[in-house]
């Protein structure tokens, strides 16, 4: 009678165990895929200064993960030959980039047939906003005297090139190189090559 | 110590390692299943670029996926057009048709029209294999065969027949051919409009890339 008890006890941690087994097995693995997929491409950055890409994910040999993500985004990354997107959703300081202040984006640019500078919203859409202008291409730029280019982003009206921000929440700005040499990885770009993002002034009084 | 607290100290020691044994092998199990899932998902997606573009296979020219909004001012301004491209530049005109190249190769044909343009090539699950811009365009034209390999073959010994018999290919000039990875994917057609005002030039030129299957 005991024995038998014994025994029954026993097939049924057993049975326990397996179910642990599984249950761990499939937790954890669809998990861990699933966060790895809601996060950024994991491999293949390259940052200059607060600009990230991803130039290998438009190319044949993007990994496995940047493939997974792209299905699950339904994002058509640019290709290799095509050009190069660099993001940035912080400034040159580090601080993230707020709405509500106003900042410069100035310097080079490296050589490109053309380039756009577009704003994003952190969810990857572009904001909605009274001047109804998400971004601005190369061919619109107005140039300084020297030729440099200043891209004002701020929630009111500046002079020379600006794009309005929606005045609250975080953003992302998104510089999209075509057709540039850049994209081909033959080297990587120093910070000089690349504008820099300055933050004017904050409705709390503090500026850079 | 008694032989029965013994006996229980060795049931319950041998019940714990099993614990670990089941640990381990759940762990293993986990890695499976995380290196299973990453790479099947681009296979089993139903909401990504290729699935959504399957629609475009029996298009003869680029469907528009995403095209810059009209200029406009004020309340006349028509809103952007939607689309389900995430980080989509919003100064550009994405068209595409997805293809197959089961009945024979593809023949993508780009007018070679004012504003910059790239034409890009995505494999089914593997992505983007090929892309190449409006400078690649002879007289005019962008030509791209995409093409299997065995597709390839046949067209290089075709070729090769029909300068045995000293006669020139009558439209072969220009061609750039293309080896597909697979036979399924999908060809993008990227038009920047440097300003609003070009926007509509911009869809046209994409609109007016034609693909089309060329039974060999």
């Amino acid at each position: 009678m005991f024995e038998a008890l014994r025994r029954a006890a026993r097939n049924v941690y057993h049975l326990l165990l397996l179910a642990w087994a599984a249950a761990l097995g499939a937790g954890l693995g669809l998990g861990s895929a699933l966060f790895v997929l809601e996060g950024e491409y994991p491999f293949g950055e390259r940052r200059v200064q607060a600009w990230v890409a991803w130039p290998s994910v438009g190319s044949p040999s993007s990994d496995p993960y940047a493939r997974a993500i792209m299905a699950r985004s339904a994002d058509v990354p640019l290709a290799l030959g095509e050009g190069i997107a660099f993001r940035a959703d912080v400034d040159e300081l580090g601080r993230p980039l707020d709405a509500a202040c106003s900042y410069d984006v100035s310097g080079e640019t490296p050589v490109a047939r053309a380039w756009t500078v577009t704003l994003y919203d952190p969810e990857g859409r572009p904001p909605e906003t009274a001047q109804r202008r998400a971004g601005l291409a190369s061919a619109q730029m107005l140039r300084d005297e020297a030729g440099g280019v200043t891209i004002a982003l701020s929630p009111s009206p500046r002079p020379g090139n600006w794009l309005q921000l929606p005045g609250a929440g975080r953003f992302q700005v998104v510089l999209r190189l075509y057709d540039s040499p850049v994209s081909g990885a033959l080297g990587w770009l120093d910070d000089g090559a690349m504008p820099r993002i300055v933050r004017v002034s904050c409705p709390g009084g503090t500026t850079s | 110590m008694t032989p029965r607290a013994r006996a229980v100290l060795d049931s319950l020691g041998r019940n714990a390692g099993k614990l670990a044994l089941a640990t381990t092998i759940g762990l293993v199990l986990a890695a499976m299943t995380h290196i299973a899932a990453i790479l099947m998902l681009p296979w089993l997606a139903r909401q990504d670029a290729q699935a959504r573009l399957a629609p475009t296979a029996t298009s003869e020219t680029a469907v528009l996926v995403a095209a810059p909004r009209d200029a406009g001012f004020g309340v006349l301004d028509p809103s952007p057009p939607a689309t389900w491209l995430p980080h989509h530049d919003p100064a550009m005109a994405v068209g595409a048709c997805a293809y197959d190249l089961a009945e024979g190769p593809l023949r993508v044909s780009a007018p070679d029209g004012p504003l910059f343009q790239t034409v890009s090539l995505h494999a089914r699950g593997a992505g983007a294999y090929y892309a190449v811009t409006d400078r690649a365009a002879v007289r005019g034209r962008l030509e791209l065969v995409v093409a299997t390999r065995e597709q390839l073959d046949d067209l290089v010994a075709r070729d090769a027949d029909v300068d045995g018999t000293d006669e020139a290919p009558a439209d072969g000039f220009g061609d750039l051919r293309v080896v597909a990875p697979s036979r399924e994917g999908f060809v993008l057609v990227r038009t920047l409009a440097g300003f609003p005002s070009e926007a509509g030039l911009a869809r046209a030129l994409v609109e007016s890339v034609s693909c089309t299957i060329e039974p060999l």
